[in-house]
């Protein structure tokens, strides 16, 4: 995937429109950008609030935030058809030399996950306000994207939601990947998601991350999904 | 390596890997400003017999074996908007993206040094999707008609597309236009398949489109790129 094998981090945030993606990426901001090079790449589907809400957020130069249109396609843009984004992020990697890329697609559904053409690693949202049993659902960003946040947990008294048993759910349909129970207000819960990221941004830095694709398709068994698994690996090794 | 008429086909097709879905043509803006779905075909035709036109002639002398610096120069010289110019540059570098890893071996990167258009500085002379399209064509073996007919095939599905996103459509009456505007493309082509010298190439004008395209790049609710 690199041009340049200086390009800095790439780091993918999708779920569904309104669980707090861009919300996710101004506390990211603000947390990192005193000892982080930072950029922001918003796919936004029909205006630039994304970005104009992270510029206004003041927590980066505003030159570093760049919306992509993304022509009511959002899942398109990054998955089966990365170019706009790629550009994007080239483009800013050209001008800045950010450490890491912040990418937040456009809201959209349960299936949409980035490609690991595009992104090194993924974050996917939910948040309680969108019904306690959407992590049981699944998916394949619910999943097996590399860290799951379940946002606004502040918030699930007031919408009848056991936060714990959701992020319970999640962990069982994640097969023990990570899971951060996230509240804005909640300190201890902001540092553990930019602990993650930091640690991400870490294995990058050292030359051996390896881009994991959640997959738009369902695992049929724990042995199927290592061996798909293994097998993106070997292709992404192959083809780039 | 296949046949050309498949090269045309995966050039053509829009689930090439490209970002074409990211264009609407400047139906969005044009759209915005009062036109209706009634009037797409007659935008479409608009577009064929002028900014179109331009691309085609463009890819067939670049095709032709033109200095792709001098077909760039004339090209400019003929999209005097340059949100125009900066968005076909723009898909002009995913195009060459992905050409470069199809078709390593054509030297595309070499044959457009000069006017490369992977990250320029600003100001510096970058190419435009038209030229990149050319070289692809004398690559892989297209012929100039075949070349033409495939822009303006695409630019009339790209704009019909966007249609279907941007209007209450039924999507085979979309269709039924872009079988409609057939005679128009194959008009085109004949127009500009015979060019191999870039100041020869047609300087239609068509104002309205330019306008819309500035005015969109400026606009801040938008589904599309332009």
């Amino acid at each position: 995937m690199p041009d340049s094998p200086a390009r800095g981090m790439r780091l993918g945030i999708c779920g569904p429109v309104g669980t707090g993606k861009s919300s996710i990426i101004a506390t990211l901001c603000r947390e990192l950008s005193g000892s982080v090079d930072l950029a922001v790449i918003t796919n936004d589907i029909y205006t630039d609030e994304d970005a104009r809400f992270l510029r206004s957020a003041g927590v980066l130069d505003p030159d570093r935030i760049v919306g992509v249109q993304t022509g009511a396609c959002p899942h398109t843009a990054i998955r089966d058809d990365i170019t706009a984004n790629l550009l994007t992020a080239e483009d800013l990697d050209a001008q800045f030399h950010p450490e890491l890329i912040l990418m937040e697609s456009g809201g959209d559904n349960l299936t949409a996950t980035f490609s690991p053409a595009l992104v090194d690693r993924q974050i996917f949202v939910l948040d309680v306000a969108g019904g306690g049993d959407v992590a049981r659902k699944g998916g394949p960003g619910i999943e097996r994207a590399d860290l799951l946040v379940i946002n606004k947990t502040d918030l699930a008294p007031y919408v009848g939601v056991d936060a714990a048993q959701m992020v319970d759910d999640a962990t069982t349909a994640r097969d023990g990947r990570t899971v951060v129970a996230l509240s804005k207000n909640d300190s201890a819960a902001v540092a553990e998601l930019v602990s993650w990221v930091r640690h991400e941004l870490d294995h990058f830095n050292t030359g051996t991350l390896v881009p994991v694709d959640p997959g738009p398709m369902a695992a049929h068994a724990h042995t199927a999904r290592a061996a798909s698994v293994a097998h993106a690996h070997g292709e992404h090794v192959h083809t780039h | 390596m296949g046949s050309s008429d498949l090269f045309v086909m995966l050039l053509a097709d829009s689930r090439l890997p490209v970002g074409g879905f990211t264009q609407s043509g400047q139906l969005e803006p044009a759209m915005a400003s009062g036109l209706t779905s009634a009037d797409v075909p007659a935008f479409c035709r608009a577009r064929l017999r002028t900014v179109t036109l331009v691309e085609a002639a463009t890819a067939v002398v670049t095709a032709a074996g033109a200095a792709p610096g001098a077909v760039e120069a004339e090209w400019a010289a003929r999209t005097p908007s340059d949100a125009m110019r900066a968005t076909s540059r723009t898909l002009a570098r995913g195009l060459l993206r992905l050409a470069v890893r199809v078709w390593p071996e054509a030297g595309l990167p070499t044959l457009l040094r000069g006017v490369r258009p992977d990250a320029p500085p600003a100001g510096q002379l970058a190419t435009s999707r038209a030229v990149v399209l050319g070289a692809i064509a004398a690559h892989v073996g297209i012929d100039p008609v075949r070349l033409a007919r495939l822009i303006a095939y695409d630019d009339v599905q790209t704009v019909v597309a966007a249609a279907l996103k941007l209007a209450p459509l039924d999507p085979a009456d979309a269709t039924g236009w872009v079988v409609e505007l057939m005679p128009d493309m194959d008009e085109l082509a004949d127009q500009v398949a015979g060019l191999t010298d870039p100041r020869t190439m047609p300087a239609p004008s068509a104002p309205q489109l330019e306008l819309w395209a500035q005015q969109h790049a400026l606009t801040t609710r938008r589904l599309f790129s332009a």
